[in-house]
């Protein structure tokens, strides 16, 4: 029982510490244009590739625009998309889901074989040829992902849903004249939403990799826009002669996506009811 | 439980050998194409690895080439299809009845002496020992036969050379045009002018030269494998088999050769060279007329249809800041359409400067003003924005457009860049773009008129813009006529001075191209002109 508490202690300080930084993170993106030391965008040619220094901390690209204003400017761009695109695929794919598990019979069956289908390509190259078809740009990128994501939440959604319809405390409700909607939002939702929320946050991670994947092979972010996976595909060429111009929004992917797969490995753990969550 | 057992080994085994699978491909599922008449060739794949002498003493090559690729209208090596004589001239296919010196001057090869016997007949002679890799002899006839093709089948040709008829007799062959050509024979050295053998067919865009070296194996944007021409006239080849590898992306390509996967490179990024400034590598530099321009799209529905906005990007884009930052001074700036050192080129002609204040002011009296405070600048409703439309197999390309997008933004145009491999079929089409930047060789044929045919005409091929101005077709007239190479000059600059007062062209730099080797490849020689690569000289130890 002590061990318990002290491991549950120990989960509270993770959760703490990582839900902290992810917030930091996301506040510090919201704020980038304030925080940016120069303009991400000013091009000058006359300090191109310099060395970080005390004036540019992580040195400047070939263009002299300053790399630690870029990574800042890129934080909006990267996080937030990542963000709007697991906050979308999680609602869009939970709502099938659960519609699935209600209704039941031939739509349960449609639905889960088109999920099916979605589940059966091979996702980024899934991703890469919608973004191919749709062109460039951020928004096309979001749309590729979402378009093979959202089966993943259907299929949490469906089976948590088809769990909770069994239970007595639900027909308990149905009997007392609860009506569908109330049913699914009083009673349904506040029940799955933790399978969910964890699911959604081991995501975060993940999408803001193939966000930034896909930038790097072109179909994301256009230039001149600061989005990390395209910075580090237009500063290939500079990796050998002028590390830091690439490394630096490397970094800046290697930092956010562990904080946010730490964070949702802690929510995992901390709703686990072995380790006396939820 | 045993038959659980029996599963989990058989969905073992079959992952082992999914992944054993995966490991061992060799990728060559591209389509190929290889001559039958040729020696069956190894693919590139296999010889991936080759590199000096292998263990059976045949000596082979791998030079990787950033633009020998569909996208760039090199899908084969068939001289007579779109630009592939560039490939079947670089990498020692095929040749041209004449070449150029190093000063661009048209000195005899295939054709030993020429004579031009009135303004409309030239009377060539051909050398006596030369042989087709088919084995047929070349002589006046086979000469004629090419020709006739070249003239029914090609975009250019014809318009260029005005040939009207051909007699062969022996080695003679007496070439007629239908108005006097003055720079036929200029014209008959570019590479759509090399000689192939017609009768040995064009299977897989595979055809039969006179170079020291024979194409056996195509594979479009993969490889071209190349065995040597033992026949040849002129001295034995010393390499037994070359790979040209088709490497569009910069950074694999300087991997490719640090790595010694190709032992040559074509191509390079600049932002590469610091990683073979060492013993072990060796450039062979020199500059060429190759020119990174824009031309401006002249249709009504374009914002550069508007004279002061072709005049403000002219004037708005930083060709100094881009030539020694952005092409690490591998280059210089240009002026008009033909650099230094030709008798037409360099400062004979004026043009706008950076000079982003003037620019402003121009688009201001013009009625652009930026009213709602976005930073672009509007006029009737209408953005100034363009669309910058350019290609990436050219490394430096896309560095232009991001600061020409800059330095734009900066006097308030909107640039949208749209760099795609998939230029050729965009630039097509109006409605698809304002500017479109490119890279060109100018002055190809050392003689000024084949720019100013190819791409400022009104009937130009490559004047997708829809340019037109009756002086410049009137002095074209004149030139086309004109023998005396002093008075064509003149008339160059003239006509240059016409298309930079309309600023139909932005000329941005010309560049100092290089060739990347390791350091015991020798005879792997930059040309001015920029298309003799592959000579029977070039060796391995």
């Amino acid at each position: 029982m002590r061990k318990q508490k002290v491991k549950k202690n120990h989960l509270k300080v993770r959760l703490i510490i990582f839900a902290t930084l992810a917030a930091a993170l996301i506040i510090c993106a919201f704020f980038s244009e304030h925080l940016c030391p120069y303009d991400p965008y000013a091009q000058d040619l006359s300090i191109a590739k310099a060395v970080p220094s005390p004036e540019h901390l992580l040195g400047t690209d070939r263009y002299g625009r300053d790399m630690l204003s870029r990574v800042i400017a890129g934080s909006k761009t990267s996080i937030y998309s990542t963000l709007l695109l697991v906050g979308f695929i999680n609602l869009f794919g939970s709502a099938i889901g659960i519609l699935c598990a209600w209704v039941g019979s031939w739509l349960d069956s449609l639905l889960m074989r088109i999920s099916d289908l979605f589940l059966a390509f091979p996702g980024l190259v899934f991703a890469l040829a919608v973004a191919a078809i749709l062109g460039g740009g951020v928004q096309n990128a979001i749309i590729a992902l979402a378009a093979i994501s959202w089966p993943k939440y259907a299929r949490v959604a469906r089976s948590q849903t088809l769990a909770q319809k069994e239970t007595v405390y639900l027909r308990a409700a149905r009997l007392s004249g609860c009506s569908t909607f109330a049913l699914i939002t009083r009673h349904i939702i506040p029940n799955i939403v933790g399978p969910i929320l964890v699911t959604a946050m081991l995501d975060i991670g993940t999408m803001m990799m193939e966000l930034a994947g896909l930038s790097f092979l072109g179909l994301g972010a256009k230039p001149p826009a600061a989005e990390w996976g395209s910075m580090m595909s237009d500063t290939r060429n500079l990796l050998a002669t002028h590390p830091w111009v690439t490394l630096a929004p490397g970094f800046a992917i290697l930092i956010s996506v562990m904080i946010f797969n730490l964070l949702g490995d802690t929510v995992r753990d901390w709703l686990d009811p072995e380790n006396g969550g939820r | 439980m045993r038959l659980k057992k029996a599963t989990a080994a058989a969905l073992s085994a079959a992952l082992l050998a999914g992944l054993l699978a995966g490991c061992g491909g060799t990728g060559d599922s591209k389509e190929t194409g290889s001559s039958s008449a040729a020696p069956a060739a190894e693919s590139a794949a296999e010889s991936s690895t080759a590199g000096e002498s292998s263990a059976s003493g045949t000596k082979t090559l791998v030079i990787g080439d950033t633009t020998f690729n569909a996208s760039n209208e090199e899908a084969d090596v068939n001289p007579h299809s779109a630009y592939a004589g560039w490939a079947c001239i670089r990498y020692g296919i095929g040749e041209t009845l004449v070449k150029y010196s190093d000063e661009m001057e048209i000195q005899p090869w295939l054709a030993e002496a020429w004579e031009n016997v009135d303004d409309t007949t030239w009377k060539i002679t051909l050398r006596d020992d030369v042989y087709f890799s088919s084995g047929r002899y070349m002589d006046g006839e086979a000469v004629k036969q090419c020709l006739e093709h070249l003239l029914e089948v090609h975009d250019r040709a014809a318009a260029d050379t005005k040939i009207e008829s051909m007699e062969a007799d022996g080695q003679v062959l007496t070439i007629k045009t239908s108005e006097p050509k003055p720079a036929l024979l200029n014209y008959l050295g570019d590479p759509y002018g090399c000689i192939i053998d017609v009768d040995a067919g064009f299977d897989n865009g595979i055809v039969a030269g006179t170079g020291p070296y024979v194409a056996v194996e195509v594979a479009t944007d993969d490889h071209l494998t190349l065995n040597k021409n033992d026949d040849y006239w002129g001295g034995e080849p010393k390499i037994d088999e070359i790979t040209i590898k088709t490497i569009t992306d910069g950074n694999t390509l300087a991997n490719a050769l640090l790595s010694g996967e190709v032992q040559a490179a074509y191509g390079m990024a600049y932002e590469s060279y610091p990683q073979f400034q060492n013993d072990n590598f060796q450039f062979s530099q020199i500059f060429t007329s190759r020119c990174f321009f824009g031309k401006m799209n002249f249709d009504e529905n374009s914002v550069c249809s508007d004279p002061a906005v072709r005049k403000a990007i002219a004037a708005g884009i930083d060709k100094e800041g881009f030539v020694s930052v952005l092409l690490d001074g591998n280059g210089f700036p240009a002026n008009g359409t033909f650099p230094e050192g030709f008798a037409f080129g360099g400062d004979q002609v004026t043009t706008e400067t950076y000079d982003p204040e003037a620019a402003m002011k121009i688009l201001e009296d013009a009625g652009w003003v930026d009213t709602d405070g976005d930073g672009i600048r509007e006029k009737d409703g209408k953005d100034l924005s363009i669309t910058w439309l350019t290609y990436p197999s050219r490394q430096e390309l896309p560095l232009l457009a991001e600061s020409a997008q800059a330095t734009l933004k900066e006097i308030g145009i909107n640039v949208d860049v749209n760099c795609t491999a998939d230029h050729n079929e965009l630039v097509k089409d109006s409605k698809n773009w304002d500017v479109y930047a490119m890279a060109n060789v100018q002055c190809p044929t050392g003689d000024p008129e084949y720019w100013f045919t190819v791409f400022a005409l009104e009937d130009s091929t490559k004047n997708q813009g829809k340019y037109c101005n009756e002086k410049l077709e009137s002095l074209e007239k004149e030139m086309s006529k004109e023998f005396d190479p002093a008075k064509r000059a003149e008339l160059a600059i003239e006509m240059q001075q016409t298309i930079l007062d309309d600023n139909a062209f932005v000329y941005c730099s010309f560049l100092k191209m290089s060739m990347i080797s390791q350091s015991n490849v020798s005879n792997y020689t930059s040309h001015p002109c920029d298309y003799y690569q592959i000579t029977a000289d070039l060796d391995i130890q």
